[in-house]
Parts: C-alpha cells; sequence; structure tokens
C-alpha cells in the first residue's frame, strides 16, 4: 500500500505521514501542490492519495478531477481521502460530485482518519 | 486647459487688428467694447473648462461611493481580520499548551523508567558477580517484575507524542488565516493608493494583483460564514445525504 500524501503545508504533510505510520502505512511519499502531485501519481506506483485542497499551483479539486479524468484505468479509480480546512457545502458537494471517496475537514483526530481510511478500504475491498 | 488654437482664431486676430486700429486712431469707447468682447470670449471658454473638470471630479466621486468595497472592508473585512489574526493567537496558544502539556507528563515516566533501569542494571551486576544473597535476589526478581510492568507506561509517552504531532496543525491553519489577513491588507493597501490618485497626488505606480482564491480557508469561530458545515460530523451528514 502506497500513499501520496499533498499538502503545501510541510508541518500538515508531517502530521498525516505520522499518523499514517501509526496505522501501519509505511510506504508514504510527498508533494506540494497538484502539479508536482500528478506526474508522481502518473507513474502508477500510488495506491492511494491523501489531498489538501487549498494549494498554490494545481488545487486539491483540480488534481482529484485530473485523476478522475486520466485515460489510466488504475490511476482514475485510485481512492481519493480530501483533507482540507475548506467547509463549504458546495465544495464537499463539488468534491463528491468530482468523485472524492473520502472528506475530513481539519482540524481532525487520528481517529477520524482511521476511521475514513478503514471506510475507504472496506468499500474497495 | 485652453488651446491654443481655440484664442488663435481668424476671428480673434481680426478683433485685435480691430483693436489696435481703434487705439491708434484714438478711438477709446471701440477699443474698450473690443477688450470686453475677447475677455468674454475667454471667460466662457474658461467656465466650460471648469464645468469639464467639475464634472470629471463629481464622477469619480460618485464612482468611489458606488464601488461600496471600501465600506465593507471598513465595517467588516478589518474587524472580521482582526477576529482571525485573535484567533490564530488563541490556536497558536492552544498548540504550544497542547504540546507542553504532553511533554511535561511524559518527561517524568521517562525519568522514572530511567532510574529504574540504572539500579536494576547496578543490581543485576551485583547478581551476575554473584555477590547477591537468596534475599537479594528475591528482591530482584520481584523489581523485575515491577520494572516490566512500569515500562508499559512507555505507551503512555506514545500517546503524548502523537498529541505533540497534532498539535502542529496549528501551523497550517495560522498560515491560512495570516496569508488572508496579507490578501486584505493589500486590499485596503489599494484603495487608499485610489484616494490618493483622486486628491491628484502624484501618481503611482500600481502593482495589481489577483486575487484568485475564492476559497474560505479555515473557519474561524465568531466570524459568519454562509452556508459552510462546522465539523466532522456535519460533513459526514451532508455527504451521506448525497449517498456516500
Amino acid at each position: 500500500m502506497k500513499i501520496l500524501v499533498v499538502d503545501d503545508f510541510s508541518t500538515m504533510r508531517r502530521i498525516i505521514k505520522n499518523l499514517l505510520r501509526d496505522l501501519g502505512f509505511n510506504n508514504t511519499s510527498e508533494a506540494d501542490d497538484g502539479l508536482t502531485a500528478l506526474p508522481m501519481l502518473k507513474t502508477g506506483k500510488f495506491d492511494l492519495l491523501v489531498t489538501d485542497w487549498n494549494m498554490p499551483g494545481m488545487q486539491g479539486i483540480d488534481l482529484l478531477k485530473a485523476v478522475r479524468a486520466d485515460p489510466d484505468e488504475k490511476l482514475n479509480k485510485i481512492p481519493v481521502l480530501m483533507v482540507t480546512a475548506e467547509q463549504k457545502k458546495e465544495q464537499i458537494v463539488e468534491a463528491a460530485q468530482a468523485g472524492v471517496n473520502g472528506y475530513i475537514v481539519k482540524p481532525f483526530t487520528a481517529l477520524i482518519l482511521k476511521e475514513k481510511l478503514e471506510k475507504i478500504f472496506a468499500r474497495i475491498g | 486647459m485652453m488651446e491654443e488654437k481655440e484664442l488663435i482664431t481668424d476671428d480673434n486676430i481680426a478683433r485685435v487688428r480691430d483693436l489696435l486700429a481703434c487705439m491708434e486712431k484714438g478711438n477709446e469707447e471701440d477699443a474698450i467694447e473690443i477688450i470686453d468682447e475677447l475677455t468674454s470670449i475667454r471667460e466662457t471658454e474658461l467656465y466650460q473648462d471648469m464645468g469639464k473638470l467639475t464634472r470629471e471630479l463629481h464622477d469619480a466621486i460618485s464612482n468611489f461611493g458606488i464601488d461600496d468595497s471600501i465600506n465593507i472592508m471598513a465595517e467588516q473585512s478589518i474587524p472580521d481580520a482582526r477576529e482571525r489574526l485573535n484567533y490564530v493567537i488563541s490556536k497558536t496558544d492552544e498548540a504550544a499548551n497542547k504540546t507542553l502539556e504532553a511533554v511535561e507528563e511524559s518527561i517524568p515516566i521517562c525519568n522514572d523508567l530511567n532510574d529504574k533501569a540504572l539500579i536494576l542494571h547496578a543490581t543485576w551486576q551485583k547478581f551476575t558477580n554473584r555477590e547477591l544473597s537468596a534475599d537479594q535476589f528475591r528482591q530482584l526478581s520481584k523489581d523485575v517484575n515491577d520494572f516490566f510492568v512500569n515500562a508499559y507506561e512507555i505507551s503512555k509517552v506514545k500517546d503524548h507524542l502523537t498529541a505533540v504531532l497534532l498539535a502542529q496543525e496549528y501551523q497550517d491553519l495560522t498560515g491560512q488565516i495570516i496569508k488572508k489577513v496579507i490578501n486584505l491588507v493589500s486590499e485596503v493597501e489599494d484603495k487608499l493608493i485610489g484616494l490618493i490618485k483622486l486628491t491628484g497626488a502624484p501618481q503611482i505606480a500600481v502593482a495589481k494583483k489577483d486575487n484568485k482564491s475564492s476559497l474560505d480557508g479555515p473557519p474561524v469561530p465568531g466570524l459568519a460564514h454562509a452556508d459552510t458545515v462546522s465539523g466532522q460530523d456535519e460533513v459526514d451528514d451532508l455527504l451521506s445525504s448525497l449517498g456516500f
């Protein structure tokens, strides 16, 4: 299970990486926005994408849309967990319509991350 | 403001020639009449220019009034910014306290285990050197068992470390809030430059800034947010209503 964590704040990437390690996911990589994340994802090495929304360059929602629109069958089906401070209803709906698999609002707890990941994995089997 | 061409017209040249002729002839009455005529032409043009300037000034002031972003800034954005910055202070304060609390609870556990390990190690060396009596050995055996029980305290330290880790999220949240306040400050600066221009002060080169982000960023307690959820539970409810 290889996970890509995308957030423009390195502290938040560290928090998420550490929490993931605590949950037994040791194989993680980082990117600081959609533009750097997309080429990494296109290598086909990742099984889960955890991304922030508000980032310079390419935002998380655009990364999600780009991933879902990718011709690669594996990449366009990759589970995407959004971890963001954005709490507008229309944004949550937009993310859902774009095909997000989970939506966590900051600040969050280790337990919420665990629950959302379990839910995602339960669905993809 | 008067263009040269408006003054030096054939008509005016003819009037001046007449004026000179009248003066040379000593015809004062006619000369005064021509001078009055020329003055009134000049005054008419002056009034027209003044009228135009007044209208421009009026329009500029009206347009400035129509653009109510200044009012919004004064009445809403700046008080909001104050609230946001206060929230930054409380978030950083909270994070520092959480971190300190976790550290302060962890240090005694580490110290206690460290001390006990040193004592046990010393006793254990006596044991390997066959310097312990049977009673002392029984005590050592009991101490070793107590030490193992104590060692489980390490899991508390791990929990504290996770709490420290999570407390660092303030940096992301406060960073986003501060960026928003910086954007507001830039907007206020732009408006001030506009005001300076309106008052006719020398032009200042204005660097155009695009406000590309329409995202709200982290919600701030005490500030009204239209159509937002508050917390993970409401996000989950919204998503499940969408069939998630």
